[in-house]
């Protein structure tokens, strides 16, 4: 069959089909992007936290645009090129559009490994740290990896495969767990995590540690039925637990059976005292609610109908599965004369066992539910098993330590009306760590001559009537001044400006800051080439280590959804716009590489088909013309 | 919108002069973001930085739709659709500040509930 206007457009449209088609399209992913673009203004402008603005680097996002815009170019290049029927121009132009998508994902996939690697911690003040973690090594006793080489090791195709403790599914294990010695373990036994249990077992084996069931579960409640019965003292094994859920989950579903049956008659004996009494009938409903005998015809059945709704709502509140309340009295739900309670099996949902001595057990961060400062006693993970005995020493040991952070520290000291400065040197980190305090009290010396040379440079404010402006304390306002992402916040190129003027002037007190009286000067380091597209050169620069006892830590995460709203917004639009540019490759690949046949018998509908193709991507190029300065500039 | 041969070879200097517009405009909205001397407003990013940063934008998109999308010659059906694309999606971002701009705000369940109860009075 022959489909009309795929050449030639309709007379009514004036357009073929396909194109019609891709506006619709365009119009939803309009509507789409600009819901998601909504969602970004509504998670900025309601943070509860400082946004961190022109967070990322910007050389990948404009490498990446240029790449786009470039591409939208030899799109329509590649359509003028079929128009003018020149197969190979075509040929050339589409294959670079099409290499331009591929080079965009590869820099895309690079940003993005960045972010999955690098580690943040907001501790218990919300100070904010940022920087790497090492790996565990394979031997040893505890075993944070402290070698500078260690920790990015990988990146410099270092990577010792050797020497790093692998976790079941072969990953190396990052410094950052929770050491604790149990002396008893709960699983929860509708959903412990097998892989996890194994290597629990595993360890036990290890350390020679006997794990036995804490007491006797018996699934029969002792009338000797044929539900399994386990005896306190059986020593753990996969076999067990699996049995343990095996019999959990056998008694659960015959129970539900039970209950469904003794509630079916509990409900039918309520059912015939309505009858049998006429319960909802007319009359009690004008015995129950006199008033209604005033109301007309039609008014009376409404509140009839609703009566008898509110009537059966409150009947069900009669019935339960051992007793039904009726009219005349309680009667017992019974079942061939045995009651529910009779006939209910034990299920325990967790089977706790003993340890013979205490079993230390090391959690990675990311699996561990509890709060540490609730009951450092206790641990829960994700799959429900809790663990009872005692915190080992867990920091977080930061290697190369990239950004310090207060700004949520300052902006709470705000809110509760207190000196952000003073709050910040009452700071765990600046009061427990000399190389903090003194970056800190650098950065300090920094920021007084920023705001002097802002002053000397840009002055003062004046009114309207020509005279300076006043704050309420008297005090002149000056036209330009820090913001608090200079004041709050030391990036890794402030951090590595201050250890380099430490290392130069080690053993002679905190160094004195000499900024140049220029109002642009900033207390940074000058990034190279390779360091404004991957960030710090860690080989070359110095950055300080920082030990965080876990007690301090109030969440850590990798630059991930997981670390705060902006993350979540920024992976949720551009990854789904990263999905729009593999989408429109594919497609514009296939006219490429799938043309030829229809460009030698209808060519005019293979321009046609790259015409919509190229809508297609022109818009994909629409959304990162927004997106790279919405996140990268702003 | 230019369909012949011809008139497409015509056009093939005003798409070079619009993709070297893009790249001025992507320029410009780096620089004005980075240069410190460049900056607009107070020191830093503000929202002068923010209207700026999105009038570049703006301008660049307009460019590629019209010129690139061929929209400043096109069908009134592409211009209805697309129109009530933008309009919808604009919508939700006005959905934004119509919440913002409520005055009862979420802040006041936030105090225990004794807004709510001196309302209640």
């Amino acid at each position: 069959m022959e489909i009309p206007y795929v050449v030639n457009p309709r007379k009514d449209t004036g357009l073929f089909n396909s194109k019609i088609a891709i506006w619709l399209f365009l119009a939803s992913e309009v509507m789409l992007f600009g819901g998601l673009f909504s969602g970004y203004v509504f998670l900025r402008i309601g943070a509860d936290y400082p946004w961190p603005e022109r967070t990322l680097p910007v050389l990948p996002g404009l490498i990446n645009t240029f790449i786009l815009i470039a591409s939208s170019v030899t799109v329509v290049f590649a359509w003028a090129a079929l128009k003018m029927r020149k197969w190979r121009q075509f040929q050339i132009f589409m294959g670079i559009t099409v290499a331009c998508a591929l080079i965009f994902m590869v820099f895309k996939g690079v940003e993005y490994g960045v972010k999955f690697k690098h580690q943040a911690l907001r501790m218990n003040d919300f100070t904010m740290v940022e920087g790497h973690i090492g790996y565990v090594k394979a031997k040893g006793g505890d075993d944070h990896a402290d070698d500078h080489a260690d920790d990015h090791g990988e990146e410099h195709g270092d990577d010792h495969a050797a020497d790093y403790a692998r976790d079941v599914h072969g990953e190396k294990i990052e410094a950052n767990q929770h050491v604790f010695a149990a002396e008893s373990v709960a699983f929860n036994l509708a959903r412990y995590h097998k892989p996890w249990a194994e290597d629990l077992i595993a360890e036990a084996a290890r350390e020679g540690v006997e794990v036995k069931l804490a007491e006797t579960l018996d699934f029969n409640a002792g009338e000797g039925g044929e539900e399994p019965v386990f005896e306190a003292g059986t020593v753990l094994s996969m076999d067990l637990l699996d049995d343990l859920a095996d019999a959990y989950a056998d008694n659960l579903t015959r129970n539900a059976t039970w209950r469904k049956r003794y509630l079916r008659k509990a409900w039918d004996i309520k059912w015939e005292d309505v009858e049998e009494n006429n319960l909802l009938g007319e009359a009690s409903f004008a015995a129950d609610f006199p008033k209604a005998l005033e109301l007309e015809s039609d008014e009376r059945k409404k509140a009839y109908t609703r009566w008898k709704a509110g009537m059966r709502a409150r009947m069900a509140q009669d019935v339960t599965i051992d007793e039904v309340k009726l009219s005349s009295g309680s009667k017992p739900v019974t079942i061939d004369d045995e009651s529910y309670a009779s006939r209910e099996l034990p299920a325990p949902g967790s089977a706790k066992f003993t340890c013979s001595k205490p079993l230390v057990l090391r959690q990675k961060s990311h699996d561990v539910i509890t709060d540490y400062k609730a009951d450092n006693s206790t641990i829960s993970l994700r799959d429900g098993t809790s663990l009872a005995g005692a915190y080992k020493p867990s920091p977080m040991d930061f290697h190369d330590v990239d950004g310090i952070d207060f700004q949520h520290l300052a902006m709470d000291a705000e809110k509760r009306n207190l000196d952000p400065e003073i709050t910040i040197e009452n700071s765990w980190l600046v009061k427990n760590n000399p190389v903090v305090a003194d970056l800190w009290t650098m950065h300090k010396d920094a920021i007084a001559q920023l705001e002097q040379n802002l002053i000397d440079h840009y002055g003062y404010r004046k009114g309207k009537d020509g005279k300076p402006l006043e704050d309420a304390a008297g005090n002149p306002v000056a036209k330009r001044v820090p913001t608090e992402k200079d004041r709050y916040r030391m990036g890794w190129q402030e951090i590595a400006y201050y250890m380099d003027l430490l290392d130069k002037h080690e053993g002679e007190g905190v160094p004195k800051i000499d900024l140049p009286k220029d109002a642009n000067a900033a207390p940074k380091v000058t990034m190279t080439p390779k360091e404004h597209f991957m960030g710090p050169d860690y080989g070359t620069r110095s950055f300080p280590h920082l030990t965080i006892p876990r007690s301090e830590v109030l969440l850590d995460a990798k630059f991930t959804p997981k670390w705060n709203s902006y993350y979540a917004i920024y992976f949720t639009i551009t990854g789904l716009h990263g999905l729009h540019v593999i989408g429109g490759a594919i497609v514009l690949a296939y006219y490429l590489f799938f043309g030829r046949s229809m460009y030698l018998s209808n060519p005019e509908w293979l321009a046609n088909r790259v015409e919509v193709g190229g809508l297609f991507w022109h818009f994909v190029d629409l959304v990162w013309i927004f997106a790279f300065p919405i996140f990268y500039l702003m | 919108m230019a369909d012949s041969p011809e008139e497409i070879k015509k056009s093939i200097k005003t798409y070079l002069l619009v993709g070297a517009i893009l790249f001025a405009g992507t320029v410009a909205t780096v620089l004005v973001a980075t240069v410190p001397a460049l900056d607009i407003g107070g020191h830093g990013f503000d929202h002068w930085d923010m209207w700026l940063g999105l009038a570049i934008a703006t301008t660049k998109a307009s460019f590629v739709a019209a010129v690139f999308m061929h929209l400043n010659h096109e069908k009134a059906w592409v211009y209805w659709l697309f129109g009530m694309g933008l309009f919808f999606g604009a919508a939700m971002v006005f959905l934004i500040f119509l919440a913002k701009g409520d005055p009862i705000h979420y802040d006041r369940f936030e105090d225990g509930g004794v807004s709510a109860a001196v309302m209640s009075e």
